[in-house]
């Protein structure tokens, strides 16, 4: 029996997010200790309006997901190991201790900048549901062009994955995956190419940031975005979070990984089940719980008794 | 004359070598007892860096406590070790290749651990000896793979090592023979300690070292498959199976395995096989676990004899209360033995009945996948043609297809799979995943499953492929591809040919066998919910909470 934190990435992100974490005095000491350190009052970065910005959503996701994540600690909680969608990668080095959380605050602002400054127009990312993934992975491959390129970014399931790149590729993509029968195609808002060589320069600076913080081995796993790998190795976390951010990110087989590496129940931090879900729908027979949809508690008793089993 | 270097030689180097660590560890037990807070002691001081480990697992019983303590040993002091495993199926089998305990692997099945196993292959965390069937890999044990070590696991022990194996002897027997009788070190991991066995499984002087764990061996339900879950697509299949194969061929001993398609036809011997007059005629001798779904034919006096590769949670005193018909102790219990189920439906029974998630236009089939190295287990023993093997049943000589004086008969290799598996994915394809997994993993051989040239009959929704009456190649394929549906090797079929095919015999549809395709209801089935099996059972099935509904 062993537990599965599960840290979500960008498009989790609603606004009022951190106001709506649980009353629980490590929900106020991290959020305060988040403000000291950027030097804000971070319960302002989750109005509708400020989450426009791709540098308060990321910054929202990380304090909410460890503030979460040190509360199931707290209460006696204890994952076998631990696993990030994109920039919720650094809330899971936080938990396994890989790096601090002052340190990850710094570095994810500063990733988050590099991001929004990489691409300010014709680049972005679509969705395809309902295809498979060695379909999508085709098409993408017989679009792409060095004038207008297009990449797999995200490996979500089975049947959906993500592209990133020039905007009229992704539609004529988006557009052939509809005639091979996806069940859904379509652009998403977001206006950075993420998880793609395009961003190979962010990478390379994001990497400078990262090489003048101290890492540690993780007490815990942690798997990695761009090989779907269990990381065992201080040095090892910190290269996949520099090099994810260029690559695309095989979360599908990071969560079948973690099943056979024994998970048995998967609890996911806030905010949102978009990571439940994914898990749900490839494992079935596994247990995956939402903090936000079922509250700390029941992820409290839940994980306990998982613990206990 | 004789050579002085010859009669310097020791003969007992092995004997010598295992002599001087069982002196060393005696004084961490008493007796042949090792208290369970030492075990990690005790394996530093038995293992010796490059040692051949056999750790029993298959897919059912695991020496899952044995298995935990080879994860925490000190890989300074234990390292380099050729685990030889039947199932690779808990996380620390691998994990101890992680930690750097041990280094090569040799097994037969990695279902539970198949993308990880291909990932470390990929890394070059661990180097591949061979993925071998059950048989092969026991066959080694006693040739090439003779191991120095045996993890194992049993129900009880007495203080002098006797062990009881109870339901679950599995191939216990078989590990233990190779390691003790080549001086090898056999320990082994029980439940608990008794004063009296119910029944000796295998003798104390086989086992060096007991050990009572911490909580009892880890035990799969695995053959067991709720009716609910058969469709009426699978209801038709098997009527065609019954009627197109089983009657026509008189089939009297087989082997199933553990997919709803035969598990239906299992549910349809007391109902559509009864109305059909062929109780008695066909299916009396089994190869086979016990599978609960047999349950409603048993109590209907179809099933004479069962031999079992292992056990089945829940189906304990059910087997224990039908001893004309299951192979027990004294004491009660089932005696299961993996090795010889292994060969008996190997060598034994006269077919083989199996599923696949892909086939290509020869028939040969794989359930590898991309990224997954699952290997294969104990179908593809039973599902080939063993050439040597003379027998005399009917359904063996109905495959003469010669007059030739020597021409002889051959194993019933049956292949039932529905043309698209769930998610729309063809099962008739160009290429198999299998190829190029092999490829990628720089195995020897493609790691294929049963091979077309064994397979004589497929059996889908569409119908029946007689493939052992086809006489080229050409015809074969062109059988295979009349039933393969709208899948990329069922489009390539020419229609002309299909008359020609049925009229030759090579291929049959439902009307040819006397099939009513509406009549094909779940309703048929003997048993359509768990609940019934154990109405069916006369309560004496016990299904495992995860299979209980009410």
């Amino acid at each position: 029996m062993s537990i599965a934190f599960l840290f979500p990435g960008q498009g989790s992100q609603v606004p009022g997010m951190l106001h709506e974490l649980p009353d629980h005095p490590v929900i106020h000491q991290t959020i305060a200790e988040a403000g000291e350190i950027l030097g804000m009052d971070v319960l302002r970065l989750d109005t509708e309006e400020k989450l426009q910005s791709t540098v308060s959503v990321q910054l929202c996701l990380l304090v909410a997901e460890v503030a979460a994540a040190r509360v199931l600690l707290e209460e006696g909680v204890k994952p076998e190991m631990a696993a990030g969608h994109s920039v919720g990668a650094f809330a899971a080095a936080v938990i396994a201790g890989a790096m601090d959380f002052p340190s990850a605050l710094t570095t994810v602002k500063r990733r988050a900048e590099l991001m929004e400054a990489a691409y300010p127009e014709g680049y972005g990312m679509g969705v395809v549901t309902g295809l498979k993934q060695d379909k999508v992975l085709k098409l993408t491959g017989d679009a792409f062009s060095e004038d207008q390129p297009v990449f797999p970014a995200n490996l979500n399931a089975e049947d959906q994955v993500t592209l990133a790149g020039d905007m009229r590729c992704i539609e004529y993509v988006l557009e052939r995956a509809k005639q091979e029968g996806a069940r859904k195609a379509f652009l998403l808002p977001v206006s950075v190419p993420s998880h793609c060589e395009l961003l190979h320069e962010v990478s390379q600076e994001l990497a400078g940031e990262l090489y003048k913080i101290p890492f540690k081995n993780p007490s815990i796993p942690c798997l990695s975005n761009s090989t779907a790998r269990a990381l065992r190795r201080g040095e090892d976390i910190r290269h996949d979070l520099a090099v994810s951010i260029a690559r695309s990110v095989k979360w599908h087989e990071a969560t079948l990984l973690m099943k056979e590496m024994g998970a048995t129940l998967f609890l996911e931090m806030p905010p949102g089940r978009v990571l439940t879900d994914l898990a749900g729908a490839a494992l079935p027979s596994v247990r995956s719980l939402s903090l936000s949809e079922s509250g700390i508690k029941s992820a409290v008793l839940l994980g306990k008794r998982y613990r206990n089993g | 004359m004789i050579n002085e270097a010859t009669e310097e030689r020791s003969w007992t180097t092995r004997r010598d070598k295992k002599a001087k660590k069982i002196l060393q560890v005696s004084q961490l037990a008493v007796d042949k007892i090792l208290p369970s807070e030492k075990m990690v002691e005790a394996l530093e001081m038995l293992i010796s860096p490059g040692d051949r480990v056999v750790l029993e697992g298959d897919n059912q019983k695991q020496a899952s406590f044995l298995s935990h303590v080879l994860t925490q040993v000190d890989p300074q002091k234990v390292y380099k070790l050729h685990m030889i495993m039947s199932s690779i199926s808990r996380p620390e089998h691998l994990d101890i290749f992680e930690y750097g305990i041990a280094e090569k692997i040799d097994f037969a099945y990695a279902g539970p651990q198949s993308l990880r196993v291909a990932q470390m292959l990929e890394d070059r965390k661990l180097k591949m000896g061979e993925i071998h069937t059950y048989l092969e890999l026991f066959g080694r044990l006693f040739i090439d793979l003779i191991p120095n070590v045996a993890l194992i696991a049993a129900d009880q022990a007495d203080v002098y090592g006797n062990l009881y194996t109870g339901a679950n002897t599995e191939e216990t027997p078989t590990i233990v023979e190779a390691t003790a009788f080549k001086d090898g070190i056999v320990i082994a991991q029980v439940n608990e300690l008794v004063d009296e066995l119910p029944r000796v499984d295998i003798p104390g002087s086989w086992i060096d070292f007991v050990v009572v764990a911490d909580k009892p061996y880890q035990l799969e339900p695995l053959f067991t498959r709720d009716p609910r879950h058969i469709t009426d697509l699978q209801v038709l299949m098997a009527m065609m199976t019954i009627r197109g194969v089983y009657e026509r061929h008189q089939v009297q001993s087989l082997n199933h395995g553990i997919g709803y398609n035969t598990a239906a036809i299992e549910l349809l011997l007391p109902t559509y096989g009864e109305s059909l007059g062929l109780k008695g005629k066909i299916c009396k001798h089994w190869a086979l676990n016990p599978h609960p779904t047999l349950i409603p034919a048993i109590e209907s006096g179809w099933v004479e004899s069962i031999h079992c590769f292992g056990g089945e949670v829940g189906m304990e005193q059910y087997v224990a209360a039908r001893p004309d018909v299951f192979f027990t102790g004294r004491d009660g219990s089932l005696r299961s033995n993996r090795a010889m189920s292994q060969v008996a439906g190997q060598y034994a029974v006269d077919l083989f009945v199996g599923s696949t998630l892909q086939m290509d236009r020869d028939g040969n089939s794989s359930t590898v996948t991309s990224g997954r190295l699952a290997g294969f287990g104990g179908a593809p023993n039973m599902g080939h043609d063993p050439r040597g093997r003379r027998h005399s049943t009917p359904a063996w000589l109905d495959m003469r297809t010669s007059n030739d004086e020597l021409a002889r008969g051959r194993k019933l290799v049956v292949q039932m799979v529905e043309t698209f598996q769930k998610g729309n994915e063809p099962v008739f394809v160009e290429s198999m995943d299998a190829v190029k997994v092999g490829l990628d993993a720089n195995l020897a051989t493609a790691p294929m499953m049963i091979y077309g040239d064994d397979v004589t009959h497929v059996v889908t929704e569409e119908g029946i492929a007689y493939l052992y009456k086809s006489d080229s190649v050409e015809e074969r394929r062109q059988a295979l591809s009349a039933v393969a549906g709208v899948t990329p090797i069922g489009l390539q079929h020419d229609t002309k040919q299909t008359a020609a095919l049925r009229e030759k015999g090579l291929i049959a549809f439902p009307e040819d066998l006397g099939v009513n395709r509406t009549e094909a209801k779940r309703s048929l089935l003997a048993a359509k919910s768990v609940e019934e099996i154990v109405d069916w059972s006369k309560a004496l099935y016990n299904p495992p909470a995860s299979f209980r509904s009410w």
